[in-house]
């Protein structure tokens, strides 16, 4: 598989979001408009493509030498976490109003299992370095990509007059299964 | 026997290495915060509900500082918390 392939298939095909439904809550949770989804995607393109790449290193040149491989969970929760950390510092210092919009969902990119299967499924498809990067970039702009339509439709529905017992969080999640059927016709393209 | 000790090693130099660069970064990138943002924090419930329509505790404390809510939003706060806040926030105004 080339590489670009590979890039399409993570971002579009394979999205994270719509074909495996993981990383659903920040999905859900700051879609409502799009300034701060674009952020949140940001932050966890970042966050994707930094942790896997140095959960791809420790594996390869640490782990798999010491013969530790069992412990790769672990260490790469460890570095995920750090990796969060250290972007909530970057985003506080950075921009204060993006760090306010976030709110509790930037902490809680930790808890994203987004993260850790994109550094995960690296290790167990066997890619090699540059192939992680392309796969992580293509998975998380993915993931920013459906956050982005996603909080283009929610901003429009906003003006619109949803039944009652639809209000809110069960249209949202109405709107993603149909965005995921809408996407699942993409499945031939490669 | 040496399986464990190298990965209790290996954990213990992998948190450590993450401990310092997260500690050098915290220092580099150090945000001067309003201090009644922190108290107000500690005082309120913690439980992050969004029940009041902020994305977490943090953003309801700032709020709070600069009079934009009121206490009263808080549905998980105690009767006694909230008398202890308002006081807080009355006795540090602007």
């Amino acid at each position: 598989m080339n590489l670009f392939t590979m890039f399409i298939s993570a971002m579009l095909i394979n999205n994270i979001i719509l074909t495996k439904f993981l990383g659903l809550c920040p999905f859900m949770g700051v879609s409502t408009k799009v300034g701060p989804a674009l952020g949140m995607g940001a932050a966890v393109l970042f966050v994707i493509t930094g942790a896997s790449i140095f959960s791809w290193l420790l594996y390869t040149y640490v782990l798999v030498p010491m013969g530790l491989e069992y412990m790769e969970l672990i260490c790469f929760i460890l570095l995920i976490a750090a990796f969060v950390q250290f972007t909530e510092m970057f985003i506080k210092k950075k921009s204060p109003k993006l760090y306010q919009q976030l709110g509790i969902y930037l902490p809680l990119i930790t808890t994203n299992c987004a993260v850790l299967y994109v550094a995960q499924d690296n290790i167990t498809q066997g890619y090699n370095l540059i192939e992680t990067i392309v796969n992580s970039i293509g998975v998380s702009a993915g993931f920013m990509l459906m956050l982005f339509i996603f909080s283009t439709i929610r901003e429009r529905l906003r003006g619109n007059d949803v039944p009652k017992a639809f209000q809110g969080n069960p249209i949202a999640f109405i709107i993603a299964a149909i965005m995921a059927v809408a996407f699942s016709s993409l499945a031939g393209l490669v | 026997m040496q399986i464990v000790v190298s990965a209790v090693v290996l954990m213990l130099v992998l948190g450590g290495v993450i401990g310092l660069l997260l500690g050098i970064a915290g220092d580099k990138l150090y945000v001067k915060q309003d201090t009644r943002v922190e108290d107000v924090l500690a005082m309120l419930p913690g439980y992050n509900c969004g029940g009041c329509g902020n994305p977490g505790c943090v953003g309801m404390a700032e709020k709070l500082v600069h009079n934009e809510i009121g206490i009263d939003a808080c549905r998980p706060c105690k009767a006694d918390m909230k008398e202890a806040i308002q006081k807080y926030l009355d006795e540090h105004a602007d």
